[in-house]
């Protein structure tokens, strides 16, 4: 059985949608910042497999790229959390409702 | 060769991403997204991108989970409070219902062209160090200056956010 782009494109479309439904139903923010790093694991899985079948190399680089915003992305988003947590002792979705009362 | 690859690290990207997301504890989910990251490095190696599979392992599984770990470990403990109620089951299903659309338009779609596998021909080394890297620091050497100056400004706004309060000159 051969593998294709196809195959490739499904795999990273499902692990996508586990990013994406784990960042809607948890409410631990750090538990939904790791739903994002799925999404972007998924993103990156696509950029690999279109170089494949095209047969260029700029698809690397971009992941490369998608790499450095990753890990920039949480160590922004880590710090933030670690900041909510010292004045609200919580890091629940559900209580950091300030912006919207 | 490829297609073992193919099946064994997407059932591992799949099944750790879903057990990560499942999982009641955050350490537990960050345990179990190692495993998945793990899954994703063996699809990059079934896609001839040996460097993107080593920077995996060391970026991903090596330091962005550390990275998790130990804020985990700063933060309430493993086991969060309210992560017990009941999970909301209505947004997933809501948020399910375009991928739905999505899934029916593209199978119609995949019907008419069966699916086939990669026929490029890949030159010699594709995927390597040597030439990713050359072709990083001279097509694309702009994005990865601009690159180099996102991670210098992340570093500074981290170092900043992690100040304590009253040692904050700018407050």
């Amino acid at each position: 059985m051969a593998i294709g782009l196809t195959h490739y494109l499904g795999l990273a479309a499902a692990v996508f949608l586990v990013g994406m439904v784990g960042f809607v139903i948890r409410r631990n923010t750090i538990v939904m910042l790791m739903c994002v790093e799925l999404m972007l694991a998924a993103a990156n899985l696509t950029f690999a497999a279109f170089s494949r079948e095209l047969g260029n190399e700029a698809g690397h680089v971009f992941v490369l790229m998608n790499f450095a915003v990753a890990a920039a992305e949480v160590a922004i988003g880590l710090a933030i959390l670690v900041e909510i947590y010292r004045r609200r002792r919580s890091v629940d979705a559900d209580e950091l409702t300030t912006l919207m009362e | 060769m490829e297609t073992f690859l193919f099946f064994f690290g997407g059932a591992v990207l799949l099944s750790g991403g879903i057990a990560a997301v499942a999982s009641r504890s955050a350490v537990n989910a960050a345990c179990w997204l190692v495993f998945a990251f793990l899954g994703a490095a063996g699809l990059f190696a079934a896609l001839h991108a040996p460097f993107l599979a080593v920077l995996q392992v060391l970026v991903y599984a090596g330091a962005v989970m550390v990275l998790f770990l130990f804020v985990i470990m700063m933060l309430e403990g493993p086991v969060m409070q309210g992560e017990s109620r009941r999970p909301r089951l209505w947004l997933p299903l809501l948020a399910m219902a375009p991928a739905v659309v999505i899934a029916v338009v593209a199978s119609r779609a995949l019907r008419t062209a069966a699916p086939v596998g990669f026929d490029t021909v890949l030159p010699d080394g594709f995927g390597q160090p040597l030439r990713v890297s050359w072709l990083l620091l001279q097509d694309y050497v702009f994005a990865f200056q601009m690159i180099a100056i996102l991670l210098l400004v992340a570093m500074v706004g981290a170092l900043a956010l992690g100040r304590s309060e009253r040692k904050r000159p700018w407050q």
